[in-house]
């Protein structure tokens, strides 16, 4: 299934810590820096987002407009300099509040400390460029000819940080762990009530879970309900937990216990030294590492506001950090002491309409067929009002760009690069609110049977650029004679009023919010009607089918799949429940001495790989 | 008891026929004020700085100010924008002038309300005394210990949306306790004087007392705590409106002006942006409480200078 996250307007790294914690899935290594899989297939470390990964893109993306494109970014680290032994390198996580601590993939649930995990642990499966499983992981698996069943073999030199082997056994106590009823952390979704028999040991009718099978001491078979494509791009739980440690706790005390929260075990590249709970975490390599020893002998990872992001750079007290904001990129392009990598963010902003409500009983939206904003051709005038072109050059310098459908060219194989979605037409605008009956009457229109008609448009606080943005896309809207009223509220109540909880406000008619969406394409617990997420509350037949067919069977055929969900964007595109507003792109500056360090998926990559060419950082010239 | 009439050559008896006339209050505050160059140039200064901004934005078009202009993002000064832009393309001259404008406005409405409501309940609880004084008391007691600023803070995030007088109203039901317990003390003291017991033998009604001969007594303290209040207030608007407590930027003041320069970016390399209005809040706090220091100087015999 999908890693989602609602996230703030302004920029990623913020929000993903604050944000819906519920929500993000533990296949979120993918979102870690280094943990991409390589593809066997590709023999250059090429990305699928970054156009240009090729030696001679620029180093520091010129910029004579004021403009920049993420296609001028690489999304790997040019090697400078011959590696040297070991050294130690300081690892930025930019965020102004502690990162929670909660250091194991089965429990965890914000990013700041996924951040941290990825340092010490991984899945023990890893995927490509097309965020397909491969064969390259700690395991390698096979599928049966329907789809439904697995079979996973653990390589025979992955071992935990204290020497055990990773077993089957870790896997499948993983397994019941998540699906024991006294289970307190987020990971128990459709994914795994997918499984054979997880239901009946979730409510406690059976003692074990009939789908799951240990072979062998490192082989483990996995049967599903249903076969979908989501299976092969992260809907397989892969990270195991360590039994001979966790299997003599009561399930409710594990995430609690010391071996979470102090000493975490794990079998990445580098163990746990040290920890200062919320503030920084001291590893040191894992000579055992079942990939090979790696080359550095020390990472510190820090906590950094944001504020101060720069000036940390600058002197080296950082080399890398796990994300920039893009809007104080201009003004440092030119850092002589650091590379700016960069990719194109699995996220997009939107601006959703509220057309119904949640029906908490029945857990599934309920669209209202008089709602406010129930007229598509209202909802259309409002698309074609608003220049996200220039709001992506000007407020981002080409770093945020006009989006166009409901799937961000990170997929870029679903992504609909030939649906042009609806341009900036104020003329346009205009003219379909004449025809549809939307009179003017004074500054403002009415509505076609003449009542007064105020939108109410709420947008989330944070960040600079927030308020002149929203304030920008409200002036668009009075200028084609629409009275909206525009309300800047704080990220939590943000979502608590869109509908986060299923008590949507309903003051609220307009809202501009995001989605960071995760390695699956499947946009269902976004768009489906028995999703929460689901804020717009839209529901329609075809949107139906098309989500359903999306993960069937015959899905399996990447083409079928694609032309599936290209048919689901551009019903998007015609009903616009929401409209996509901003692409974004993520940039990480990595000090120049870092050698072989990349972002983003299917690079040839690993944290264990990670070298410096000198002992202390560059700094500022 | 001496039961002598009233002391005719008293300075605080406000006698009119008095031929050997001492200078009255106001003589002494403008002769004080002139005395002392610094107390006469902050004077000027806050009457051309009050005068230009409530002038100049009754020209200026604050919709037009405060909407986003996409293509002059970030402006240095220029001929156009003479203070630059800010990152939503507005102007920020136009925006300092609206800004000093309401924190003023702001500023001038609460000290004027606090004051108002300071001194009606410390001129009647201390003229009163006894029980009448007690209630009063306990009540500016009970505001008094409130945490003042958190409440502000959360009556400001609690109401949607806020003019500039429903914000006055706001700050003014938490900061009117100073002055309330100022005034008080001073009536006490000010009811035992030989006019007042004279007065009241002579049958007038206690309103009269209180409004008429009192009152006028303690109007040298009322004008310069109001004075040095007003600073304080201003500031105190700032203070919430950088912390983004106060109001939203399209209602520029000076607090988010300078607030702007939290973002690092603005802070080294766009100080059009937050430098005049930190300039602004230091001179406007600086000529006010030098014209308060001078005001307080004139209620004082021993202190002044002329």
């Amino acid at each position: 299934m999908t890693k989602k996250k609602p996230v703030n307007a302004r920029s990623l790294f913020f929000p993903i810590m604050m944000a819906l914690t519920v929500l993000l899935a533990a296949c979120s290594s993918g979102n870690g820096n280094e943990e991409s899989s390589p593809s066997a297939t590709t023999e250059t470390a090429t990305p699928t987002s970054s156009a240009s990964a090729s030696p001679s893109a620029s180093e520091t993306p010129a910029a004579e407009d004021g403009l920049y494109s993420i296609n001028d970014f690489s999304n790997v680290k040019k090697n400078e300099g011959e590696a040297i032994k070991g050294g130690s390198i300081t690892f930025g996580l930019v965020s102004d509040t502690p990162f929670e601590g909660t250091l194991n993939f089965n429990f965890y649930s914000g990013d700041p400390d996924s951040q941290v995990l990825s340092w010490f642990d991984e899945g023990l499966l890893t995927w490509d460029k097309s965020y397909v499983y491969t064969n390259d992981g700690a395991a390698t698996y096979e599928v049966s000819e329907d789809g439904k069943t697995f079979t996973f073999t653990i390589r025979d030199n992955v071992n935990w940080q204290d020497g055990k082997p990773v077993t089957a056994e870790d896997w499948l106590f993983a397994h019941e762990v998540i699906g024991n009823p006294k289970y307190d952390g987020p990971r128990y979704d459709s994914n795994f009530t997918n499984i054979v028999g997880m239901a009946e040991y979730h409510d406690g009718k059976a003692k074990t879970i009939s789908g799951i099978e240990v072979l062998s001491e490192k082989k483990l078979k996995i049967t599903y309900i249903q076969s979908t494509p989501s299976l092969l791009t992260g809907g397989v739980w892969s990270y195991p937990l360590a039994k001979h440690i966790f299997g003599v706790m009561d399930v409710a005390k594990i995430s609690a216990s010391p071996e979470v929260r102090e000493k975490p075990i794990g079998f990445g590249p580098f163990k746990v030294k040290s920890i200062v709970p919320g503030e920084s975490v001291v590893f040191e390599k894992n000579p055992d590492y079942w990939r090979g020893e790696p080359a550095l002998d020390e990472v510190v990872l820090k906590v950094i506001n944001p504020t101060t992001i720069v000036q940390q750079l600058e002197t080296g007290g950082v080399d890398l950090v796990d994300s920039f904001p893009v809007d104080q990129y201009p003004d440092n392009a030119t850092l002589s002491n650091v590379e700016f990598l960069g990719t194109i963010d699995r996220a997009y902003t939107y601006m959703g309409f509220k057309l119904g409500k949640w029906d908490a009983e029945a857990g599934k939206v309920v669209p209202d067929a008089k709602a406010k904003m129930g007229d598509v051709n209202l909802r259309k005038a409002m698309w074609l009002a608003v220049d996200n072109d220039q709001v992506g050059k000007k407020f981002y310098h080409g770093l945020r760009w006009n989006a166009t459908t409901l799937i961000p060219p990170s997929h870029p194989e679903y992504h609909d690069s030939t649906n042009p979605g609806v341009a900036y037409d104020p003329e346009m605008a205009n003219k379909i609110l004449d025809d549809a009956g939307y009179k003017m009457d004074g500054k403002f229109r009415t509505n076609p049977d003449g009542s007064e008609l105020v939108i109410n448009f709420i947008s989330m606080t944070g960040g600079d650029i927030a308020q002149p943005l929203a304030q920008y896309y409200v002036q668009s809207w009075q200028a084609i004679g629409l009275n909206v009223q525009l309300e800047m509220v704080e990220f939590n109540s943000f979502y608590d009023r869109v509908g986060a909880n299923g008590e949507d406000d309903p003051k609220v008619d307009v809202y501009q919010g995001a989605w960071s969406v995760g390695i699956d394409v499947d946009p269902s617990g976004l768009y489906g009607k028995d999703a929460i997420y689901n804020f717009p509350r839209y529901e329609s037949a075809e949107n139906d089918r098309l989500l359903a067919e999306g993960i069937s069977e015959k899905a399996f055929d990447v083409k079928v799949r694609q032309d599936i969900y290209k048919q689901w964007q551009k019903l998007m595109v015609d009903e616009i429940p929401v409209f996509p507003t901003l692409y974004r792109a993520v940039l990480a500056p990595v000090n120049k001495r870092i050698l072989n360090y990349a972002i983003g998926d299917g690079t040839n990559l690993y944290p264990y790989q990670i070298a410096v060419s000198q002992d202390k950082p560059f700094v500022k010239e | 008891m001496d039961k002598a009439p009233i002391p005719i050559s008293s300075a605080k008896q406000p006698t009119a026929k008095q031929p050997n006339k001492s200078p009255s209050g106001w003589k002494i505050i403008w002769r004080e004020i002139v005395r002392d160059k610094v107390a006469f140039i902050s004077l000027i200064f806050l009457c051309l700085v009050i005068l230009s901004v409530f002038g100049i934005s009754l020209v200026l078009d604050q919709e037009q100010i405060v909407s986003v202009d996409l293509f002059s993002l970030k402006q240095p000064p220029s001929e156009q924008f003479w203070l630059g832009t800010d990152y939503g393309g507005r102007d920020v001259f136009g925006q300092l002038i609206i800004g000093t404008r309401n924190s003023l406005s702001i500023g001038i409405i609460v000290t004027v309300l606090t004051g108002l409501i300071g001194v009606l309940v410390g001129l009647v609880s201390g003229y009163f005394g006894g029980t009448v004084d007690n209630i009063f008391m306990r009540f500016v007691d009970f505001f008094m210990i409130l945490p003042t600023l958190m409440i502000v803070i959360a009556f400001v995030t609690a109401v949607p949306k806020y003019s500039i007088v429903s914000f006055s109203l706001i700050m003014t039901a938490f900061l009117w306790m100073g002055i309330a317990r100022l005034i008080r003390s001073k009536a006490l003291q000010e009811k035992e004087m030989d006019y007042v017991q004279a007065s009241r033998t002579l049958g007038s009604s206690n309103l009269k007392i209180m409004l008429v001969q009192v009152l006028p007594n303690l109007s040298s303290i009322i004008i310069v705590t109001m004075t040095l209040n007003l600073a304080a207030n201003i500031g105190l608007e700032s203070g919430l409106s950088f912390l983004g407590f106060g109001f939203p930027e399209s209602t520029p003041s000076l607090g988010t002006l300078v607030s702007y320069a939290t973002d690092p970016q603005t802070l080294e390399s766009r100080w059009w942006i937050w430098l005049p209005a930190s300039l602004l809040i230091l001179v406007l706090m600086l000529s006010i409480n030098n014209v308060g220091q001078a005001l307080k100087r004139a209620t004082d015999a021993r202190q002044r200078k002329g």
